[in-house]
């Protein structure tokens, strides 16, 4: 029924396609073929063949003001299954009615869409809004069905509770130039009373409540400072009547000063409290809001311009979660564009010390996470051909202690790839990525890759 | 039953009159950059200097897509998603952020090594590492969503 409902929506939404303006849609085929020969394991092929489908239509109406926007992907395996669930998947990811208003940057959408709205991070069949105010505000909101992710066996589907049958949201603003920007918002999915009861929490039924508050202030062009506190406003209740349970989820704060016209500092700060911030989890043995404690971060970015087109990062960021230990990652990156010749080049090298990690399982000997990253990249086209290069190398320290490592302490990938702009609109392309890694060995993956994009612009034909 | 009907439309009135007077009067900004950008990462002060975007009253700065600004980018997509929208169709962010993601972002953009795609190389093994570091990291992307993956192992 649900997959005849979509069938039905997305049929529906091509068909207004038919009254647009200007129609453009983009195709990507990928097929892709390896070979896993794991030690111990049976020898499996893959090839999967995936299919992206892009349409937006604008000007549905009169006023050039209604667009229509789809977007969703299939893939079948044509050999070995590659994908977990199935040999043949795939998602409607978007679909949905666009109105833009001439006033007051003010918006409709309605269908298929992601909410990225203060504290929501949403996929939803509903409608939203948004609008500018008087005075300096604005206000947006969204209400709809949350779009469920079958990550569970199908046989668990009617007792997974964390699926919720409704959900809605909205966030107040105010952009006093020439500060910024500070919002309140709030996000409620499910609709059902019942009390997280810490410290099991995401397994019952409950609904997630979050609020936020965020900011950005930038008063002159070389101050900025950006961030966000969420809170889980769920009612809880604590195991024993002198503990606590966490209200505040996230606090993630960055500070930038540009202190010259090519030189700029950035400082974050992030805080998350485990059982807030892991609140309305589908996956809860991974995201145990049962940790006690919070993982903490500071980090320092120092961005440096010396040359046009030539972007030089350096890096140092101190992580600690309480339970497991403190870890440090420091590096840089170089990014180099040279649009002239329509050459792009990057490296970066980080090392991560992580001596005082402890491992998760008590039982298991405890091995360090401390490794090294390194990595080299470009990428150029001339003429109609474009071609680049991809290679990341891992060095772990802890090679011998590291069960997962299978003694084998460096993991290198490069990646090649080849295209050819066949004609305005089309491009076809093809990948060789060669792996030496600990899990699977020496593996050679290919991938090859037909982009189509065909404009059809009929202004003016009303 | 009339009496009702009137003073709801009496009050919706009233709302939609009360709701249009404090809607803003400026006019909108353009939906999307007129013109063409270059290829790589726009540093938009470069062309706008110290000015401030129309709809955000925050400066082009503040906007210019250096690393940091690529790091934090989940904040201008939280505060205001139509900016990101001049440049960015909803397909480009689901290439990483879809709900359900079809392949690696980093296989699927194999010859876009510019873009910043998560889990280069085969990240199976880097990343028993960094969810024992950070495992907030990962719930962004898999804590309620496109986790199937996950659940193969993490019953």
């Amino acid at each position: 029924m649900m997959q005849r409902r979509r069938l039905a929506l997305f049929a529906t939404l091509v068909a207004g396609t038919a009254m647009a303006q200007g129609v453009s849609v983009s195709t990507t085929t990928i097929a892709q073929n390896w070979k896993n020969q794991t030690p111990g394991f049976s020898s499996t092929t893959y090839t999967p063949a995936t299919e992206f489908v892009g349409i937006d239509a604008t000007g549905l109406d009169a006023k050039g003001a209604l667009s229509l926007h789809i977007y969703g992907w299939g893939m079948v395996d044509l050999s070995d299954q590659s994908y977990v669930g199935g040999k043949h998947t795939g998602d409607f990811s978007s679909g949905f009615l666009q109105y833009d208003f001439g006033q007051a940057n003010a918006q409709l959408k309605a269908g298929r869409f992601t909410v990225t709205q203060g504290v929501g991070n949403e996929q939803v069949d509903g409608i939203s809004f948004r609008t500018d105010l008087v005075h300096d505000l604005t206000v947006s909101g969204f209400a709809g069905v949350p779009v469920v992710f079958h990550n569970y066996g199908s046989d668990d589907q009617g007792v997974l509770s964390t699926q919720r049958n409704f959900m809605y949201g909205g966030r107040l603003a105010w952009r006093p130039a020439p500060f910024g920007e500070i919002g309140v918002d709030y996000l409620q999915d499910g609709t059902s009373p019942g009390t997280q009861a810490a410290p099991t929490a995401s397994s019952a039924v409950y609904t997630r409540r979050l609020t936020g508050v965020d900011l950005k202030l930038a008063p002159c062009a070389f101050v900025d400072f950006t961030g966000r506190t969420v809170f889980d406003v769920a009612p809880k209740t604590a195991p024993t009547p002198t503990s606590t349970v966490d209200w505040v989820a996230e606090h993630d704060y960055t500070a930038t000063v540009k202190l010259h016209e090519k030189l700029s500092v950035s400082g974050t700060f992030v805080e998350r409290h485990f059982f807030a911030y892991y609140a309305g989890s589908t996956l809860t043995n991974l995201f145990n809001q049962n940790e006690q404690g919070a993982f903490k971060a500071t980090g320092a970015k120092a961005t440096w311009l010396p040359i046009a087109g030539l972007q030089v990062v350096g890096d140092v960021r101190r992580t600690n979660r309480d339970a497991f230990g403190s870890t440090t990652r420091a590096g840089g990156d170089l990014r180099w564009t040279f649009a002239e010749a329509h050459v792009l080049a990057g490296a970066g090298y980080h090392q991560v010390n992580a001596f005082s990690v402890l491992a998760l399982d008590p039982s298991t000997p405890a091995y360090g996470l401390s490794h090294s990253e390194e990595r080299v990249w470009a990428m150029a086209e001339r003429g109609a051909l474009s071609a680049s290069l991809d290679a990341i190398r891992f060095h772990y320290t802890d090679g011998d202690a590291n069960p997962n490592l299978h003694g084998k302490s460096t993991e290198t990938a490069v990646v090649g790839s080849l295209g050819y702009k066949a004609k305005s609109g089309l491009k076809v392309s093809g990948d060789l990525t060669l792996e030496d890694t600990p899990a699977f060995g020496r593996q050679t993956l290919a991938l090859a890759r037909v982009e189509y994009r065909f404009d059809l612009g009929r202004k003016g034909d009303k | 039953m009339f009496k009702k009907i009137a003073l709801l439309a009496i009050t919706l009135g009233l709302g939609l009159m009360s709701g249009c007077a404090i809607i803003s009067p400026k006019a909108s900004s353009a939906p999307t950059h007129p013109q063409a950008l270059e290829q790589g990462r726009p540093t938009c002060s470069e062309c706008h200097g110290t000015e401030r975007v129309a709809s955000t009253q925050k400066t082009f700065a503040s906007f210019d897509h250096t690393q940091a600004f690529v790091s934090n980018h989940k904040f201008q997509a939280n505060q205001d998603p139509g900016t990101c929208a001049a440049c960015h169709a909803e397909s480009f962010c689901a290439d990483c952020h879809g709900g359900k993601t079809a392949l690696l972002p980093s296989a699927k953009l194999g010859n876009r090594p510019d873009r910043e795609s998560p889990h280069r190389g085969d990240y199976l093994t880097l990343h028993r590492i960094d969810g024992k570091i950070d495992p907030t990291s990962c719930f962004k992307c898999h804590g309620r969503s496109n986790n199937e993956k996950c659940s193969a192992c993490h019953k």
